[in-house]
């Protein structure tokens, strides 16, 4: 099976004010890709102007629009968050949506079956860390299959999502399924196990500002404990990491449990927040976490502002898709997937050009500290 | 029950032969690509945009035969632009696979719409017209031998294609020259080097092959079995897939049989699923309590099972999903 690529070393080191270089890319980067999916659809007979303007009233043109836009970030921000910080751990996790999934049906039990008496101020923390580690421990599965019976993570991960997909449909239609209906579904949570709404008439709950507090803790975990750099160094080369007295299979277990945990909590807010009760669809924010986790180049800080990003997109093409101009369903996906190609492009050209600067022994000022470590080393 | 099958036995048999192909046909081409060193985990989405254009093309002509073509021609399009992403822009193979996968996703319902409201418009029915669909195509002759008659010589003429591309492909890999410069691109892309092989070209036809076959089982998909489109009418065969390009251990026997396993999976689970309120058998009767969603994971389980219980650490191609060149100057 493919070894992990060290695509996410394309970061320059040494300098200030690297991360301005970074987002200005990452955002050159969007900018084209947009440009590219309007002019496909002006030549399909949209217009292009048009669009822009419906889509940025309907995802930015006041507070009820910019708040749906962030009650939307806030699933992708965390399984973006599932996404990158195993990827950064050089663990393919593809399993976002698997995860997402369990964390979502494991809320919905507990609000609306076993726990249908107690106090919110219990059941909703409990909801919440049942749900996440419902998520890690879906995630831990696809580790252990792979540290036990060599089963590649990458094929673990995605047969799990469809595993975890038919697992919440069966309880949907079985043991949580909602009386009266024949369809999937499970019944309403009780109002008083919703997530509290801090903007009056709006959708904004107060998942939404902990999503981003959970990105800033993983920021903080990345760059000053131990642990987060020794995730960083067994994926940038695992036998390295392990010669230096690294766990690497440790920190693997450890960092896709922390992912999973954060696909399950996108679950759990999503839906004790957002929906209020579950469906089959629930939801595909588990393949978008992906494309955010690019985007953000596999930094948290970085993956929450491509989920500000995506989260305008998507409610914004929502509000063209209805309106009159009838924008085609799926063109929010596309702008995603070009978005992780150009990414990928423009990662492995940056690392190419890293290590043609890194490996001239001439283009490094003598006696620097950072001629002689390897690339990337740096944080 | 349909088609005038005689027994249960007979019908399983016919569907497992039938859900086989298009797994057989999508694994003839990812297995190619494998050997030559490109993994590719969009073989789902290539499948999904074989499934829409070739019903929209078929549709549109009306000639089943445009609508089979132009899904191996959109299949090898969109491999086109995954290989180049990854063979020179050097992009990580699996991740970029992802990115294949949701593109086709947003392609697919972009494109159904569009032809959803282009048929509203003109007041069209989005049904497949009859004629663009493929039918079954009997073999003279030899449809008429007892069970063997309606299980193999009845079928699409997708199904004896692949058969053929399968021994086709076995003979290729197994006794020519081309076969040893497939496997040594995957194997030892230095060697090829040294022989004058170039390396990147020979990786990029092996992915259009890929496509195309993906294509093509697409096309299977939405204008032979079922006349229809659905948005996830993959359902995640195209996964399935790469798991049985692992669990055959990159061989086409191996590959094949696993095909036909899953294919057996697939139908009993959708027979189960259909018959087990009509049937009037004991056991069946017992298989009543259990939800139908738990057949409809049978697949995903039994794939997870046999890569945990078959998958012994065999490395595979040993250049597989590294870019070429290793060092860059």
């Amino acid at each position: 099976m493919a070894a992990p690529q060290a695509w996410f070393l394309a970061r320059r080191t040494g300098r200030g004010f690297d991360w301005i270089v970074t987002l200005a890319q990452a955002v050159a980067a969007c900018a084209l890709v947009l440009a590219l999916v309007l002019t496909g659809l002006a030549v399909v007979g949209y217009s292009p102007v048009a669009i822009v303007t419906r889509w940025a009233c309907g995802a930015a043109g006041g507070v009820y629009p910019l708040t749906s836009s962030m009650v939307e970030a806030c699933p992708l921000l965390l399984t973006g968050l599932a996404a990158g910080l195993t990827f950064r751990a050089g663990v393919l996790n593809i399993g976002a949506q698997g995860q997402f999934l369990v964390g979502a049906v494991t809320a919905v039990g507990l609000t609306t079956r076993w726990l249908p008496a107690a106090a919110p101020l219990v059941a909703i923390p409990l909801a919440i860390a049942a749900g996440a580690l419902a998520g890690g421990l879906w995630a831990l599965l696809a580790s252990v299959l792979e540290r036990y019976r060599a089963v590649p993570v990458v094929l673990s991960t995605i047969l799990l999502n469809f595993v975890a997909l038919y697992l919440i449909r069966a309880l949907l239609h079985g043991p949580l399924q909602a009386a009266g209906t024949a369809a999937p579904q499970s019944p309403l949570i009780p109002a008083r196990d919703w997530l509290g709404v801090l903007i009056p008439l709006s959708s904004f709950h107060w998942g939404v500002p902990a999503a981003f507090l959970v990105a800033v803790g993983f920021w903080w975990f990345n760059t000053h404990t131990t642990w987060g750099f020794e995730t960083f160094a067994g994926g940038l080369n695992p036998a390295a990491a392990n010669l230096a007295g690294i766990p690497v299979r440790a920190r693997q277990f450890l960092i896709m449990f922390l992912g999973g945990g954060c696909a399950g909590l996108a679950g759990v807010f999503q839906v004790l927040g957002v929906t209020h009760f579950m469906t089959a669809s629930f939801g595909d924010y588990g393949y978008a976490g992906i494309a955010v986790a690019l985007l953000g180049r596999l930094n948290p800080l970085g993956i929450a502002l491509a989920a500000i990003f995506f989260g305008l997109l998507d409610v914004g093409s929502q509000r063209v898709q209805e309106s009159t101009l009838a924008l085609p369903q799926g063109v929010a996906d596309v702008v995603k997937a070009l978005v992780i190609l150009f990414m990928l492009l423009l990662g492995a050209y940056l690392a190419r050009r890293h290590l043609q600067v890194t490996s001239l022994p001439e283009a490094a000022p003598p006696a620097s500290a950072g001629a002689a470590g390897p690339p990337g080393s740096g944080n | 029950m349909s088609l005038g099958h005689e027994s249960l036995a007979e019908f399983l048999c016919w569907q497992t032969l039938s859900a086989a192909t298009p797994l057989m046909l999508a694994g003839i081409g990812e297995l190619v690509g494998e050997l030559t060193g490109v993994i590719d985990i969009g073989i789902e989405g290539l499948m999904l945009i074989g499934c829409i254009v070739a019903y929209t093309a078929a549709a549109a002509t009306g000639q089943a035969w445009m609508g089979l073509g132009a899904a191996a021609a959109a299949g090898m399009a969109s491999a086109a632009l995954f290989a180049g992403v990854v063979l020179w822009g050097r992009a990580d193979q699996i991740v970029a696979g992802a990115a294949l996968n949701l593109l086709a996703l947003g392609l697919s319902a972009t494109l159904w719409s569009l032809y959803q409201n282009h048929c509203a418009n003109l007041g069209l029915s989005t049904h497949l017209p009859r004629g663009a669909g493929y039918d079954l195509v009997a073999v003279p002759g030899l449809s008429h031998l007892p069970f063997i008659g309606p299980v193999l010589f009845d079928q699409y003429t997708l199904f004896y294609a692949t058969l053929l591309l399968a021994v086709g492909i076995w003979w290729v890999l197994r006794f020519t020259r081309l076969g040893l410069m497939i496997r040594a691109l995957g194997e030892s892309p230095e060697t090829c080097v040294a022989c004058g092989i170039p390396v990147r070209l020979g990786r990029f036809l092996a992915a259009l092959f890929a496509g195309g076959c993906a294509g093509a089982a697409g096309a299977f998909l939405s204008i032979m079995r079922t006349k229809a489109f659905a948005f996830d009418m993959t359902g995640g065969q195209g996964f399935m897939v790469l798991a049985l390009v692992i669990f055959g251990r990159w061989a086409i026997g191996p590959l094949v049989l696993g095909c036909l396993f899953f294919g057996a999976l697939n139908s009993l689970q959708q027979i189960l699923q259909t018959t087990r309120y009509t049937l009037a058998d004991p056991w069946m009767h017992a298989l009543r309590s259990v939800p139908f969603e738990f057949f409809q994971m049978l697949p995903y389980v039994a794939a997870l099972a046999a890569l945990a219980l078959l998958s012994r650490r065999h490395p595979g191609p040993r250049a597989l999903g590294q870019p070429w060149p290793q060092e860059v100057a």
